[in-house]
């Protein structure tokens, strides 16, 4: 027989018994969570942008939109006679304009755009693509500028570098952070459920003397710390929540348009931050089960 | 119904608390335990509750060995033994009732099940009108009266009451002693602890005596020392 309006009383008489000790725990979960969530959508994202930019060109060349036929000509030979080249095509300024439309499909960016600013390039992949740097060179001249008709150079390469050791560096640090704030927050909700347990050491004595199963005497406990760990994965959503849709995705749309990245990041698209959420969760419960289970197997007899 | 067999129990401290204990209890039985301070009544009864665990030999309870049963079944065989314990353990936070129905919450017995029986319960042990004290309202014998009224609030097959009377004035421990002969009228086997002389001598039941966790008596109607 199940009682569980027992269970949840018990539950919340303690709550409010301890409840500056559960409340620290709830706040230190739900900051943890909110770190764990946040460097998981932050690292999912550099790595889509990566991504989008590996399956990019190799090397795109902008050309100065008053540059002469003969000129594009030169260097499209040019760039053809080369060992290191695999393939050259060209992308003249409508066809930039129109892969831009499409890729920005219903996105207020388009109604922002006036006439065509996007400037026609040569989009070069190379047969060895570490010999980027050196091919990405022949475009500028001694004194660091581009040579006459170019107006830029952008090869993915430098930017998947950069960005390959900001995620290293990010995902080190968060790693390091959230190891030792799940510790703190296993280590808050143990010393809840410890104090709660000892607040009803005379209960649970009568209780294991009169008959109780060894899960009646733990379901509330359990469910103590399952309660703190989901609360604190609660706050954190909400606060995912606010950072991810007014902050991330607005400051990496800036990102994006002016790195001219095609494929806007991730966290606006798809499904991923519904999956953070739902991880978040599922990870808070844990934390709450597993801490609890940690103070009854010590502090409970069996 | 009760069996012990070569029963010993030795405490981690290496103190003997009972050596070799042969005895059986029939059902429906009166039983007096009775001895001097120190003599293992109390080991005795933490034994039949599997409160504590023996250190030799074999303890049977409706025919079951429970000194090898599972921890899981511990549960089962509890609720089948009322406990009056030496030191109540009442909850002091919850009033007489809810001590009362928690003894059959925490066995997951349903609340129209808790709603009859406790009143019985307390009427039983002359306590009803006092179901919304606390403990610290009462009296000790007014504790202890509760204290019976939860170990039987199950209806349990075995009580075991230790020291029920102890330190009780001799009008109050007679009232006991009469709701301990009604929950035995009824057929419920008891075991009482006791070192109340004038209590044994009055009730004429089978006396079994311990000293120093040996037992040296054993009288079918029997009385307190010589
Ligand atoms: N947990 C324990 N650890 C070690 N020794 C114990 C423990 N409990 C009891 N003893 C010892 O075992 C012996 C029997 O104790 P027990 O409590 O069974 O006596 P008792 O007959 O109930 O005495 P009383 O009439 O005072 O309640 C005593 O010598 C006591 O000191
Ligand atoms: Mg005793």
């Amino acid at each position: 027989m199940i009682r569980p309006r027992y269970f949840f009383s018990e539950t919340f008489t303690s709550l409010k018994r301890n409840f500056f000790m559960a409340f620290t725990a709830i706040t230190t979960v739900a900051i943890t969570l909110f770190i764990v969530g946040f460097f998981a959508v932050i690292v999912y994202d550099i790595q889509g942008i990566i991504n989008s930019i590996k399956s990019d060109v190799e090397l795109a060349v902008y050309l100065e939109d008053n540059i002469s036929e003969e000129l594009k000509k030169y260097i499209e030979q040019e760039v053809i006679s080369w060992k290191e080249t695999d393939a050259v095509r060209y992308i003249s300024k409508e066809q930039a304009l129109e892969r831009f439309k499409k890729q920005n499909e219903g996105s207020d960016i388009l109604k922002e755009i006036e006439g065509n600013p996007l400037p026609a390039s040569f989009e070069i992949t190379l047969k060895n693509p570490e010999k980027i740097d050196q091919v990405a060179l022949r475009f500028y001249d001694k004194d660091g500028n581009c040579i006459e008709g170019v107006d830029e150079v952008i090869y993915g390469r430098k930017y998947v570098n950069t960005l390959f050791s900001i995620t290293a560096i990010i995902g080190t640090i968060a790693f390091l952070m959230v190891i030792a704030l799940l510790l703190a927050a296993v280590v808050l909700i143990f010393n809840t459920i410890r104090l709660s347990i000892y607040d009803r050491r005379k209960e649970v004595e009568v209780m294991k003397l009169v008959g109780a199963t060894n899960w009646f005497v733990r379901i509330p406990f359990l469910f103590e710390g399952f309660f703190e760990g989901f609360a604190g994965s609660v706050v954190s959503i909400i606060l995912l929540y606010f950072i991810c849709n007014f902050l991330l995705i607005r400051g990496e749309r800036l990102i994006v348009d002016t790195m001219r990245i095609k494929e806007l990041a991730v966290v606006g698209s798809g499904n991923f931050l519904s999956y953070t959420y739902i991880g978040v969760v599922v990870l808070g419960g844990l934390i709450g089960l597993l801490s609890s289970a940690i103070a009854l197997r010590r502090y409970v007899k069996v | 119904m009760i069996e012990l067999k070569n029963i010993s129990k030795i405490y981690e401290d290496n103190t003997v608390a009972l050596k070799n204990i042969n005895l059986v209890i029939r059902k429906g039985e009166f039983l007096f335990l009775v001895g001097p301070s120190g003599s293992g009544k109390s080991t005795f009864i933490k034994l039949l509750i599997k409160e504590i665990d023996e250190s030799n030999g074999n303890i049977y309870i409706a025919g079951r060995n429970i000194c090898n049963l599972k921890s899981s079944r511990i549960p089962q065989l509890r609720r089948n033994i009322g406990c009056v314990f030496q030191d109540y353990k009442l909850l002091p936070n919850k009033t007489v009732f809810e001590n009362v129905a928690f003894a059959l919450e925490v066995i997951g017995k349903p609340d129209y099940e808790i709603k009859i029986q406790v009143p019985q319960a307390l009427k039983l042990v002359g306590l009803y009108s006092k179901s919304n004290s606390y403990p610290y309202q009462l009296s000790a014998g007014e504790q202890q009266r509760v204290s019976i009224a939860r170990a039987f609030v199950n209806r349990p097959p075995i009580l075991l009451a230790d020291e029920p009377t102890g330190n009780l004035d001799p009008g109050t421990s007679e009232g006991i002693m009469k709701i301990l002969s009604r929950i035995n009228l009824i057929g419920t086997t008891v075991l009482m602890a006791t070192h109340d002389r004038n209590i044994v001598n009055s009730m004429r039941r089978r006396v079994v005596e311990l000293e120093e966790g040996e037992i040296v008596r054993d009288q079918k109607r029997g009385v307190y020392g010589d």
